[in-house]
């Protein structure tokens, strides 16, 4: 009887150690599930949990990402704009907040993201820290508010296309510029010849043509005339305090003035939420290992990288 | 010649369907907490609203959210369909079960896994599968042995040992 009474003990321990086993592998497997769907399915994508949607504009401003800003902290357009219309579709997302800390960038790139703000129907607030200048204006100018520190750095409404010309660097080492062109403005722009009378009328033209654009809308977002926009559009930066007396922005604050402003506005408690870009463990693996490349290769090729610079031209706002 | 036998003398009858319920509630708890625990970080991440409708019109224009529920959802069902048919293969109880004192047994020789993993169908959440969620418990009003729709596919039924004196 004993003997039987302890087999059947020994067979309900048995039970509830399999029992434990197995709702821990369970468990293991759940978080190993969970891994796999955030790993591969949420790469890049973002949570959307949270009321106020906080989107960075930091560094230069580009369509796409440039090798030559390679280490330089740079926003691509196409990215904040799919930020901004995940906003838009989230339902409890009430405004959006853009922490801009930007010196501008690509005019294409900064139109883009201003009109992806203006289309957007809920309410937009920007947040200038260090800099918020030239493109980086044009995109704060598009949202409903404009919050800047006292000493932030913005304004600069303008284009810069400047480029470095080395004819005379040729000139003085025997190396001469063959030019073989089909149309005659090809090579407009080019680092190995001056630029004609002509040829710089055409290109400030152009740059003069791009400056109305953006007092156009500069002018439109801040319900100011364009005469007035015109006035401080020389490229000149101001400072915070004086940007608010300009009108150029509305608030001096920060970013938890701003986030004050919104659930009072809203009748919310704040819940901040980052749109941002998560990286797959895959692309940290090969971030680290691109970083190194490019250490090697800036070791190797530093000169070279630096004459390629200038054969580019680009337009900046 | 002694034969050592247990002095108390058991039978063998259908598990009452109050007993089963509350097995089966009871391993839902231990499910919710050890298998839909860590799914709850997606739900509550990608679920933008407590509102029904918010939350619905947010899934049907997002693609990529509506993809991790639904691959949630079959994980979660593969998960759950191991824990009732390893336990039931290995010990013939869950957790539920031991604290209802009821079994599964094979109404043909010993358990097979297909068996138990046929009993378990009714966890898939798509279709075909979702139609048990009513044909199976109705069908245990049909049947003399108690036996859901998937116990008679897979030949199996729960059973629960009388002990008396």
């Amino acid at each position: 009887m004993n003997i039987f009474r302890k087999k059947m003990k020994k067979k309900q321990r048995n039970k509830w150690v399999i029992i434990i086993v197995v709702v821990v592998i369970l468990w293991l497997l759940g978080n190993f599930f969970v891994g796999i769907i955030k790993l591969f399915l949420f790469a890049g994508e973002i949570d959307v949990a949270g009321n106020i949607a906080v989107i960075h504009i930091k560094g230069i401003i580009l369509t796409s990402k440039d090798p030559r800003f390679f280490y330089e902290e740079s926003t691509i357009s196409s990215d904040v704009v799919k930020f901004i219309e995940r906003a838009e579709k989230n339902p409890a997302v009430k405004a959006i907040l853009f922490e801009i800390n930007s010196p501008g960038g690509s005019a294409v790139a900064s139109d883009e993201i201003g009109s992806a703000i203006k289309k957007t129907k809920k309410f937009t607030v920007s947040v200038i820290r260090d800099t918020g200048a030239s493109g980086a204006y044009w995109i704060a100018s598009a949202t409903d508010l404009i919050i800047a520190n006292k000493m932030s750095i913005t304004g600069s409404i303008g284009v810069i296309s400047s480029y470095l010309e080395f004819s005379g660097l040729l000139d003085k080492y025997g190396v001469e510029y063959q030019r073989l062109v089909s149309g005659k403005y090809k090579d407009i722009a080019s680092p190995f010849r001056n630029m004609t009378a002509e040829e710089e009328r055409i290109f400030q033209k152009n740059l003069d043509t791009i400056r109305d654009y953006f007092i156009e809308e500069v002018a439109k977002n801040r319900n100011m005339s364009k005469s007035k926009v015109r006035q401080f559009s020389e490229g000149l930066f101001y400072i915070g305090s004086e940007a608010k007396e300009l009108g150029l922005i509305d608030v001096l604050g920060n970013k938890d003035d701003a986030v004050k402003i919104i659930e009072d506005k809203f009748n919310i408690t704040a819940d901040l939420v980052e749109y941002k870009e998560k990286k797959t463990f895959m692309d940290i693996i090969s971030d680290v290992f691109s970083r190194q490349s490019f250490r090697v290769g800036q070791g190797i090729g530093s000169s070279l990288f630096r004459e390629s610079l200038v054969n580019d031209l680009s337009i900046y706002t | 010649m002694r034969l050592n036998l247990p002095k108390k003398k058991s039978f063998v009858g259908n598990a009452s369907l109050v007993k089963r319920i509350i097995a089966f509630i009871v391993d839902i708890l231990i499910l919710n907490i050890f298998v839909l625990g860590p799914f709850r970080k997606i739900f509550i991440n990608v679920i933008p609203s407590n509102n029904f409708r918010e939350a619905y019109d947010f899934l049907i224009n997002n693609r990529l959210e509506t993809n991790a529920i639904q691959l949630s959802v079959v994980f979660i069902a593969i998960l759950f369909i191991l824990y009732f048919s390893v336990l039931e293969l290995k010990t013939k109880q869950t957790v539920g079960k031991i604290i209802m004192n009821i079994y599964v047994e094979s109404k043909k020789k010993e358990l097979r896994y297909w068996q138990c993993i046929v009993r378990s169908l009714f966890l898939l959440p798509f279709f075909p599968f979702i139609l048990l969620w009513i044909i199976d418990p109705v069908y245990l009003f049909f049947n003399k042995d108690n036996q859901r729709l998937t116990e008679y596919l897979s030949r199996t039924k729960v059973i629960e040992k009388f002990k008396y004196v």
